[in-house]
């Protein structure tokens, strides 16, 4: 990412061309439900009842919109600085990766006042820091592109949940039949994230309280504070930074070792949130889902929580549409593939044309 | 190893690289013409599917083919356009196509095909090579293949010379390296660009036919499965030179290969390591750990013209 998207467009303009995309992509949608002979009516109410139809669908919706907006925030943050983190995906896998193996350690479980918690997601956004802050390492050692990095990362973050679920020295289960799933043990009821209303009826986490705060910090952080000026100053000019007394080095590798650890944290959140046990695959899609919502916010946190929803009930309104009426949730694979597309299309009119 | 698993596993590494080959070499020329494709995972499944469904439509691969090389067109012109008409960035429209291509050929295939069938599609059949394959044992084995493998060869040697030993080559290396260059001698950057995407689209898309109506005779949901990521790990690993890409493939295909030989063989080795290999040697190709690395200079980087 180039100086040039950092540069903030007028305000009116840039809210309503991505909802211009957003509806038209939204018709598409329509028209293809039509298409493929499914009752109109019958996908619609599927729809809305896997996204909002009960507390039970909107705490879903809001947990997964939770994990776009942790990604997010960090792709905006680490964007600031010029930087593009395309390794999301890997950073959840890290996250959930260390999430359950410090849950499993004995004694953990045991711990006071939330440490059984605290401990291991501080553990997952550790690793996912660790996992953003070495492309930022790269960057500054070997001149590494951390578009590159960040993506080869990723894959090979995802096989390593797939390596740790596969071997019993690591952090599969104990065999106790030839059936015994290739996953993780359950973590420990003490180190579950815990539920906002108590209820499994509507397991809606604390994680979306987390998000929020770190959103209103994050905002915060960029607009009025020192190093948010130090971070907007190494992205557009890191030459004039450095000779101003700025360590852009360090401000690289910052970046995106916090970009990372909001990652693992978004992998905390799900493994100790909802999913309890490590399973290959589990952040499927998620991290590339919460870098689209990063990219699409255009260097705004509000732009963040925006996408962030929009796509948590989305995708949880389109799972159900397949199970209720029988509609492809490739369907909305189609539609958010046209927002993205045209929202990255259209940001040519969003953006000044350089001088 | 006895010579004929060896052979085998020859045979497999071989068959395994070769949508890799394909669409490796068409996403360097984009790369060195500064277009990061990453909607070239998008552009193989549009292949293999339109492949795929062609085929079954008419009975006949030829065609299958023909459908899958003039699909890709559109989608290579729609990413062409929103990166060098529109100046999108180059990482969120291949996100966003590759997204938008896998639930299109999805939903496609599920009204086309109906859900999960695995119906045996109309496929290339292999192909028997004289003289070679008459060499008692390996002939058989590694040199019966389906025809779009032997295509891999002139490709590769098409784009070497073009690369290295005519006026293109120049221009879409430099377009690249010093698009104001190229915009000051008179070429327009934004037209070479426009070309090479459209090149690598049905470069690409050869590599998806194979993968549907060449090596498997069915379609999947998804089933190129990053093999288009691969392909651009195997640029990276290659260092943007042709030929180390080609045997960067080669040893993707090879580590592939041996995920289904090494526990014939009683080896143990980890799977998932053979999984990650490819993405593991492309890391630390860009570690700085062995070697300098010389990517394009303005890879992924919109030009604007004055």
């Amino acid at each position: 990412m180039t100086a040039r998207s950092l540069k903030m467009p007028g305000a009116h303009m840039s809210a309503l061309i991505p909802l211009l995309a957003v509806l038209a992509a939204f018709a598409v949608g329509l028209l293809l439900i039509v298409a493929t002979g499914a009752s109109l009516g019958q996908a619609l109410s599927a729809f809305s009842q896997g996204a909002f139809g009960s507390s039970y669908a909107i705490s879903v919706s809001l947990n997964r919109a939770t994990v776009y907006a942790l990604v997010g925030i960090g792709f905006v943050l680490s964007a600031r600085a010029g930087l593009t983190n395309v390794g999301g995906e890997g950073q959840i896998a890290m996250g959930g990766i260390a999430a359950t193996a410090v849950a499993l350690q004995p004694g953990i479980a045991d711990l006071p006042l939330g440490l059984a918690v605290i401990i291991p997601v501080l553990a997952a956004c550790l690793a996912g820091g660790l996992w953003g802050g070495l492309a930022g390492f790269l960057k500054v050692r070997a001149g590494t592109n951390e578009v590159i990095s960040t993506l080869l990362l990723s894959f090979i973050a995802i096989w390593l949940v797939y390596w740790c679920v596969q071997s019993v020295d690591l952090l599969r289960q104990p065999m106790s039949s030839g059936t015994t799933l290739p996953e993780s043990s359950t973590v420990p009821e003490s180190t579950m994230l815990p539920l906002l209303t108590g209820s499994y009826a509507s397991p809606v986490t604390v994680g979306v309280v987390i998000a929020v705060v770190l959103a209103l910090v994050a905002a915060v952080v960029l607009s009025r504070s020192t190093f948010g000026f130090d971070l907007r100053f190494v992205g557009l000019n890191p030459v004039a930074a450095a000779r101003a007394g700025i360590p852009v080095e360090r401000m690289t590798i910052l970046a995106l070792f916090l970009a990372g650890a909001l990652g693992g944290l978004a992998g905390a959140a799900m493994l100790l949130g909802e999913q309890h046990s490590l399973k290959t695959g589990f952040s499927s899609g998620y991290g590339f889902d919460g870098l689209v919502v990063g990219l699409l916010a255009r260097g705004r946190i509000s732009g963040v929580i925006a996408g962030a929803l929009l796509f948590g009930f989305l995708r949880s309104g389109g799972i159900t549409m397949e199970m209720a009426a029988g509609v492809p949730t490739a369907l909305v694979q189609v539609v958010q593939g046209l927002i993205v597309v045209a929202i990255a299309g259209a940001a040519y009119w969003m953006d000044r044309r350089p001088g | 190893m006895t010579e004929e698993l060896f052979a085998v596993f020859i045979a497999s590494t071989i068959r395994l690289a070769t949508p890799l080959l394909l669409a490796a070499i068409g996403e360097l020329l984009s790369e060195k013409a500064g277009v990061l494709n990453m909607s070239i995972e998008g552009m193989m499944l549009t292949g293999a599917f339109a492949a795929a469904t062609g085929a079954a439509l008419s009975g006949s691969p030829m065609i299958g083919l023909v459908c899958g090389m003039v699909a890709v067109i559109p989608l290579s012109l729609l990413q062409a356009f929103l990166t060098n008409t529109l100046r999108a960035n180059q990482i969120v429209t291949g996100l966003g196509i590759n997204i938008l291509v896998l639930g299109g050929t999805t939903l496609g295939y599920r009204e086309l095909f109906g859900a999960r069938s695995r119906e045996v599609i109309p496929g290339f059949d292999k192909w028997d090579p004289p003289l070679l394959g008459d060499i008692p044992v390996v002939g058989e084995t590694i040199f019966e293949q389906v025809w779009l493998v032997y295509l891999t060869l002139p490709v590769a040697l098409l784009a070497w010379y073009v690369l290295t030993r005519t006026g293109l080559g120049v221009a879409i290396k430099a377009a690249g390296a010093a698009p104001r260059t190229v915009q000051n001698s008179g070429l327009s950057v934004t037209l070479i660009r426009y070309g090479v995407t459209l090149v690598t689209g049905l470069l690409a898309a050869l590599g998806g036919i194979f993968l549907s109506i060449g090596d498997i005779h069915t379609f999947t949901e998804g089933m190129t499965n990053g093999a288009g990521y691969l392909a651009i790990a195997a640029v990276i690993f290659g260092n943007w030179r042709l030929g180390q890409t080609i045997i960067a493939c080669l040893v993707f295909g090879a580590a592939t290969a041996l995920q289904f030989q090494l526990p014939a063989l009683g080896i143990n080795a980890p799977n998932a390591l053979l999984i990650m290999m490819p993405y593991l040697l492309a890391f630390i190709a860009v570690s700085g750990l062995v070697g300098r690395q010389s990517a394009p200079k303005t890879l992924a980087q919109p030009y604007w013209p004055r």
